[in-house]
């Protein structure tokens, strides 16, 4: 069987005339596809990526580029939850890789629904993503334990990924994990211990003052202990430089999803003196 | 001559200040998702993670020829994004640096160290071989992570030395799973561990730094 080698290519450009962001189509192949952009409140602009296969399947090689033009703004997200389809026997794993530069003073605000994994299912994702002086992102990604409601729970065979943030040509943050669950049992107090769902927020602008990000940290500490609960808790830590990362593990998608928003909504504030914009369709 | 020498850097008697760490397990104990019965599969799986990932960069910096060592610690402190754990890694790797150099010639390579990579640099200068090394500083890390459990939970003496004892394989392994580990490749996959190192500055009472 053939598989789709699906790839998007979006660049988002500042036009001075409007003040708005625009979006340019540089590549699509299918099943990836955008079919427009959306203008939002301040001139930024919201782009839905679908996937036209439903999912993800075994053997699928996804590519998509984006590059935030300088003072450009924009919103990415899905249309759904991505679903990663079981994996035949012999097989290999489903590939999504994602390149990402982000000019000075330019904004990207990435914010996916949750990945679940099916029970059987093996996948690799390599995110690459490089802020230049003044450039600024929020990227939220939430990793689901499968479907739940099928007793799906840590019922897949291998999930892999790779994530590089570097600003101002240094790295911030590096993570590569590989999470198996039966070589590498998830809930051990050293991984996931009680809870299921895994989710990581990174909030960052190069060249932001000590003082704004040791206020914004102070605020963000203080929601974090406010949102954490028996069923989810939720930590922040500064990163080496240009930002900080908020980490939360949940028995249950719901509080994740809420509590991302709360994060987004105060460090928006903070850093841009401006109101998040959420995204239509999820809340 | 040269074992002997790693033996007392392995020690966690060494004045660097070890034992005022835990990385997150004050507060994983405080939390309740920590105890001595859950102590020994946690102790496993963490040398499979980040004994790993740590391992791989002691033997980066062991096999480190020349120039690349301001960006190799700028690399390990991107892959530990909870601030408390990055700092204690660098106050005991810098420490560790001064006290080596102190006691035995050799050049600073200058700039921020991190225990892993100060670790392998020192190993390398004493003509250590490179796995052994990254055995040893697992070992220590070991040590030291028991250590602080011994204050932390009922976990006496005999059962701490039996542990230590029961790890040794999982040691080996690790620090043989890090050979073929490039950094930049290397795995690691810890979040409740580094959520409770982020959350350890909000405990009520603290007996360790981090």
């Amino acid at each position: 069987m053939q598989h789709p080698d699906g790839r998007l290519s979006l660049q988002f450009e500042y036009d001075a005339a409007t003040g708005r962001t625009l979006l340019h189509v540089a590549e699509q192949r299918q099943p990836l596809k955008v079919v427009r952009a959306f203008h939002l409140e301040g001139g930024a602009a919201l782009a839905h990526v679908h996937n036209l296969s439903g999912g993800v399947l075994a053997g699928d090689r996804l590519s998509l580029d984006l590059e935030i033009g300088p003072r450009a703004r924009a919103q990415v997200t899905s249309t759904g939850a991505t679903r990663l389809y079981r994996s035949r026997a012999g097989s290999s794993a489903a590939e999504f890789s994602a390149h990402v530069l982000i000019r000075e003073r330019a904004l990207l605000e990435y914010l996916p629904d949750p990945l679940i994994p099916f029970a059987g299912s093996r996948f690799r994702q390599n995110t690459v993503v490089n802020l230049e002086d003044g450039a600024g992102m929020f990227w939220w990604e939430t990793v689901a334990p499968g479907r739940e409601a099928r007793g799906e729970v840590f019922s897949y065979d291998a999930l892999d990924f790779r994530f590089a943030l570097r600003a101002t040509g240094i790295p911030v943050a590096i993570e590569h994990c590989h999470l198996d669950p039966l070589a590498r049992p998830l809930a051990s107090p050293a991984r996931l211990g009680p809870y299921r769902y895994f989710s990581s927020f990174f909030i960052c602008r190069a060249g932001t003052s000590e003082g704004t990000w040791r206020d914004l940290e102070k605020q963000l500490q203080e929601l974090g202990r406010k949102l954490s609960s028996p069923v989810i808790i939720w930590g922040l830590g500064r990163l080496p430089a240009h930002g900080l990362v908020v980490r939360a593990l949940s028995q249950n998608s719901r509080d994740i999803s809420s509590g991302l928003v709360g994060f987004w909504r105060v460090a928006k504030q903070a850093l841009y003196g401006q109101d998040a914009v959420i995204p239509r369709k999820i809340y | 001559m040269q074992l002997l020498k790693l033996l007392q850097l392995a020690d966690s008697a060494l004045p660097i200040g070890s034992a005022a760490h835990s990385f997150g397990l004050e507060t994983l104990v405080a939390e309740e998702k920590l105890d001595a019965d859950s102590l020994p599969c946690f102790l496993r799986d963490y040398l499979q993670e980040t004994g790993v990932l740590e391992a791989a960069f002691c033997r980066a910096s062991h096999r480190l020829m020349g120039s690349g060592w301001t960006a190799l610690n700028q690399q390990l402190s991107a892959r530990k994004p909870a601030p408390e754990s990055r700092t204690a890694s660098l106050t005991l790797g810098r420490r560790f640096l001064q006290l080596f150099l102190s006691l035995e010639n050799g050049a600073d390579p200058g700039g921020e160290a991190h225990y892993a990579t100060a670790f392998g640099y020192v190993s390398r200068l004493l003509r250590v071989e490179e796995e052994l090394a990254a055995a040893v500083y697992l070992q220590q890390t070991v040590n030291a992570l028991v250590s602080a459990c011994q204050r932390l939970m009922p976990l006496g003496q005999q059962r701490a030395a039996r542990l230590l004892w029961d790890l040794k394989p999982a040691i080996l392994e690790s620090a043989r799973a890090s050979e073929s580990a490039d950094p930049d490749a290397a795995c690691s996959f810890t979040p409740l561990v580094e959520i409770a190192s982020m959350r350890h500055v909000a405990l009520g009472t603290r007996l360790f730094i981090s």
